[in-house]
């Protein structure tokens, strides 16, 4: 016995109640669930289609989807820090290395030459210039999220980086340290710590997104299946 | 899964297999595959079967395809050039793991 249009709609209106709220793996639970609710219904006809629904539902255990979603998580988050650092790390092999290089030494210079008071205050400016841009285009992303009919896990990780509002901690946190920024030695590691970080954001941020379509329809087949 | 802590170990490995003698399979279809070929012996959780998938998709060793079936979207599991070489080295580690086992479980006293 096969299930209907309507009772496969039916289906993902129950995966999104039990809090799966992502296309993919809605699509990939809908099948398992029909699957097996098509099997019980053969060795039983005259179970209802609701209580064959319980019985497969039950099979996931008592937390439902839950650990599904969340290791599915966890498994796309390891693939998008993977996907980050194999663009990241061209900063630090030719040619890219010159443009790091040559940012940390012009930072460097730049601090070697202001006062020693103002120091700590020029870093907190330079993350604060950089944020706001990235702050406005988190703000673009998630608008562009929120009007998606629907959503696909991965794309969320890749145009959100949730984590990220945390990183306007960063400049209180230099104010609180106090480096020593009169000592040459330090004044280089600290340039080049700021110069890294700063890829690393303009990497999340600006790159990663850009490349976010080819990156969805290598994830998911049935991404370009449905926007064509 | 029945001996949940005896076979928790080889799930990956388990799935790699099939995925290499069946070319490719589908989530549903791997829990009952596992069902017959070990007479119901060893049932594998669908809440351990999706984040095990999940895991060695992400790590390369396997690749999707969506087709679709019926009235619905189905996804489909296969290795990856890197899953077939991971397959034979896992296969390989379970064997020895096996017999190691055996060795410990019913050792040889005789003297040579």
């Amino acid at each position: 016995m096969k299930l209907t249009n309507n009772q496969i709609k039916q289906l993902y209106t129950f995966t999104r109640d039990h809090f799966v709220y992502h296309f993919d793996l809605q699509t990939e639970l809908v099948d398992h669930l029909a699957n097996g609710i098509e099997r019980t219904l053969e060795k039983k006809p005259a179970l209802s289609f609701e209580s064959a629904l319980q019985i497969e539902f039950k099979k996931f255990g008592v937390f439902g989807f839950q650990d599904v979603v969340e290791k599915r998580k966890k498994a796309l988050n390891k693939k998008y820090w993977k996907i980050i650092f194999t663009y990241y790390k061209k900063y630090f092999s030719l040619p890219k290395i010159i443009l790091t290089a040559f940012l940390t030494f012009f930072l460097f210079t730049l601090l070697n030459n202001i006062s020693l008071n103002v120091r700590h205050y020029c870093l907190i400016g330079l993350f604060i210039c950089f944020l706001i841009p990235i702050y406005i285009q988190l703000i673009k992303l998630n608008r562009y999220l929120k009007k998606r009919e629907r959503k696909w896990l991965f794309e969320e990780i890749l145009l959100t980086q949730m984590g990220l509002a945390n990183l306007f901690l960063i400049p209180i946190h230099i104010l609180n340290i106090k480096l020593n920024l009169n000592n040459t030695y330090i004044l280089g590691v600290t340039s080049f710590f700021v110069v890294v970080t700063l890829l690393l954001f303009h990497v999340m941020v600006f790159k990663i997104p850009k490349k976010a379509e080819k990156l969805l329809e290598e994830t998911y087949p049935e991404y370009k299946m449905m926007n064509t | 899964m029945s001996n949940s802590k005896l076979y928790k170990g080889s799930l990956n490995t388990i799935i790699l297999k099939l995925l290499d003698e069946q070319g490719k399979m589908y989530g549903y279809e791997i829990t009952q595959k596992v069902k017959l070929l070990t007479k119901g012996e060893l049932k594998i959780t669908e809440g351990a079967l999706y984040p095990a998938l999940h895991k060695l998709e992400a790590e390369g060793l396997l690749d999707v395809e969506v087709a679709k079936v019926d009235n619905r979207l189905r996804k489909y599991y296969k290795l990856t050039e890197q899953g077939e070489k991971e397959t034979v080295n896992r296969l390989a580690e379970l064997e020895e793991f096996i017999r190691s086992m055996q060795n410990l479980v019913n050792p040889d006293w005789s003297i040579n």
